[in-house]
């Protein structure tokens, strides 16, 4: 579903950002992106997203390229990103209401999506209230919902449970995992080894731009020779950074 | 297409979203530039005079000719009159400190003085007329009006200028009639213009007003618009970027170029309905300003014709696609939010200045000056407002900018997708 190969990106000319990285996502898989802040996760998901065009390589969403079909491939990912701000004068209905005019989804659907996402995430009673009122957690929520108006199959979260409670951490890790069950390809880039080693069915460590060691929770920890995945990570990371 | 119109109305409806936030963008820019035109020649007058009060005309031994023709002569009611007597001016001016004073305050004084202190002024005068009219051709006044005023004070100047102009000359003219007699000069008017008639005083007052208001209006609404425009692309480019709603945005299956367009658009016509509503308002404060003071920025009578009300129209919004296009690629060049609202509104520093220049500059625009976007079109709103438009000057301006602005564009979106 997602396929990376040979992915490079450089900012300047003397410095890479990302080195060559590739792997596959397959449907019905989470695909965590693990690494410490500055490794490059957020620039690989922006790739990933087609917000950002890769210096070498390539980037297969369904087995369609951005250069070429990147409309095709936007009706076909979610993008979700923590960083996101909404106007603190709209409503979350005024919003859902636009995207869905954009996604091309009918009237006579719109409805229905917006009733069965905001029930999901306990959206509804503030369906009219303005963002400005709404707490963090709440304005989450309303991203996502907004975030996958369209049902997509390809879905990527850069770090999805950044600043949320616990409650509403715990909503969205389920309704990942209920996504997933429904054949969803999704990645995910966290620092957070919890959330990696609770959501994902496979994880790929990025060290300063270079993928450094991917697979299970369990083959890491085997990899790393040691007891937790916490510990898995730091033998890793220590073995492989670069002052 | 039909995105395009889907982004323009949600911006609109975001617009409208608070009137707190309507308000802000569609009146309070406008009502505060009028409210500045209004407040700075009081400024002016004060920092001058010291004084917000205007002060009045002193007028000593004003003879019964100019009392009465103050009286019914519009363009004198622009100034007050203070009457008083030769004696009660000797016994004001006889400390001369204290006169001193008085003039630098800004007081103008205007003494009417038959030569002696036999006969009044008006009877000199008609004595003068009497001899004209028995042919003798040697016959000499010695009628005289004095001014007084502080010739250091640029608001005295000023003043005393109009007040020579407006006021005196006519004054002067009007004394053959008053005072003639049998005397009848050729060439003296026939009839008199009906003051009363609304559309008359406009006609009247037309050209001073227009003349000002060239100077005036035209630098007010480049710089209304530019800070309009910079606010809008700031909010709907550069905040939006910076809040991540961009990037949603743009991940929507709506080609970008359809996006950015729905948002230009959008600013465009917000941006020329309030400079529209701007020009309205300046249109409505020259009108219910009804004095033609000399100090005044927006005097009485500014008009324009249909077809001068259509060149303005049609600059208004054409700049303001120029100046989107300059603000858009300004964001799109840089990263940080802090860089783009510093270079955002170093632009403003440069409208004051051309404002201020335009304000005081007594030369014509030379013809490398429609070259230069954007100041091009303040030149053409102010030979428009003073009636010296060229249907050259028009086309050179309207299609220069639009090509400007659809090249800065096409660039920016190109480099954008590049990324």
């Amino acid at each position: 579903m997602i396929e990376l190969i040979d992915v490079h990106k450089s900012y300047t000319k003397d410095k890479e950002t990302i080195k060559g990285v590739s792997f596959e996502v397959h449907e019905g898989e989470i695909f965590g992106l693990l690494g410490p802040n500055g490794a490059g996760k957020t620039t690989l998901m922006q790739m990933i997203a087609t917000l950002m065009k890769p210096t070498s390589g390539q980037i297969l969403i369904d087995g369609l390229s951005a250069d070429k079909n990147l409309l095709d491939i936007h009706r076909k990912i979610g993008f979700l990103t923590n960083e996101i701000k909404l106007d603190p004068m709209s409503t979350p209905n005024a919003l859902f209401e636009f995207f869905a005019k954009l996604y091309d989804i009918p009237d006579s659907e719109l409805r229905d999506r917006r009733d069965e996402s905001f029930a999901r995430f306990g959206i509804s009673p503030f369906a009219d209230k303005r963002f400005k009122e709404l707490s963090t957690g709440m304005k989450q929520k309303i991203s996502i919902a907004i975030s996958l108006i369209h049902n997509p199959p390809v879905i990527i979260f850069d770090e999805p449970t950044n600043g949320l409670d616990i409650l509403t951490s715990k909503q969205v890790t389920d309704y990942l995992k209920e996504l997933r069950t429904k054949g969803h390809a999704i990645i995910l880039s966290t620092h957070i080894f919890s959330v990696a080693e609770e959501l994902c069915d496979n994880i790929a460590m990025l060290i300063d731009g270079s993928i450094v060691a991917q697979g299970t929770v369990d083959e890491l920890i085997a990899l790393a020779k040691v007891n937790t995945f916490e510990e898995a990570f730091f033998n890793i990371y220590v073995a492989h950074h670069k002052e | 297409m039909n995105k395009i119109f889907t982004v323009f109305k949600w911006e609109i409806s975001k617009l409208f979203s608070s009137w707190r936030r309507t308000f802000t963008l569609f009146l309070l820019p406008a009502i505060f530039l009028v409210g500045m035109l209004n407040l700075f020649p009081i400024l002016i007058n004060y920092m001058s005079t010291g004084s917000l009060n205007k002060q009045p005309v002193t007028c000593v031994d004003a003879p019964d000719t100019f009392r009465n023709y103050v009286e019914n002569t519009v363009d004198a009611t622009a100034f007050k009159y203070e009457y008083i007597t030769f004696d009660e001016f000797k016994e004001m001016s006889a400390d001369k400190e204290s006169y001193r004073k008085q003039l630098r305050k800004g007081m103008l004084v205007c003494l009417f003085f038959s030569g002696d202190f036999e006969h009044t002024f008006d009877d000199e005068v008609r004595a003068y007329y009497d001899e004209l009219s028995k042919e003798n051709t040697e016959a000499e006044s010695s009628a005289i009006i004095f001014l007084a005023y502080d010739g250091g004070s640029f608001t005295a100047n000023t003043r005393i200028e109009q007040f020579k102009e407006s006021v005196l000359k006519d004054y002067q003219s009007s004394l053959v009639d008053t005072l003639g007699g049998g005397f009848t000069p050729i060439g003296s008017s026939l009839f008199q213009v009906d003051v009363f008639n609304p559309v008359t005083k406009f006609a009247d007052h037309r050209t001073v007003a227009n003349n000002t208001a060239g100077r005036v209006v035209a630098g007010v609404l480049m710089i209304l618009m530019y800070y309009t425009t910079y606010s809008l692309v700031s909010d709907m480019f550069a905040s939006e970027r910076e809040r991540g709603f961009m990037a949603k945005l743009i991940m929507t299956p709506v080609p970008r170029k359809q996006i950015y367009m729905g948002k230009i658009l959008a600013i465009t016509s917000i941006v020329s309905f309030t400079s529209l509503l701007t020009l309205g308002l300046l249109f409505l404060s020259s009108w219910l300003n009804r004095s033609n003071d000399a100090m005044s920025l927006l005097p009485f009578g500014m008009f324009l014709t249909p077809s001068e009300l259509l060149i303005v129209l049609l600059t208004i919004p054409i700049t303001v696609l120029l100046m989107t296009a300059v603000c858009v690629s300004t964001v799109f060049s840089l990263k940080n939010m802090e860089d783009i609202t510093v270079n955002l509104q170093l632009p403003l520093i440069y409208f004051l200045g051309d404002f201020f220049l335009q304000l005081f500059r007594g030369t014509r625009p030379t013809t490398l000056e429609y070259f230069i976007p954007v100041h091009n079109s303040m030149e053409l709103i102010s030979e428009t407002f003073m009636a010296q438009d060229k249907l050259w000057h028009v086309l050179f301006v309207y299609l220069l900018n639009i090509g400007i602005a659809i090249a800065v564009f096409a660039h920016t979106f190109k480099k954008e997708e590049n990324k």
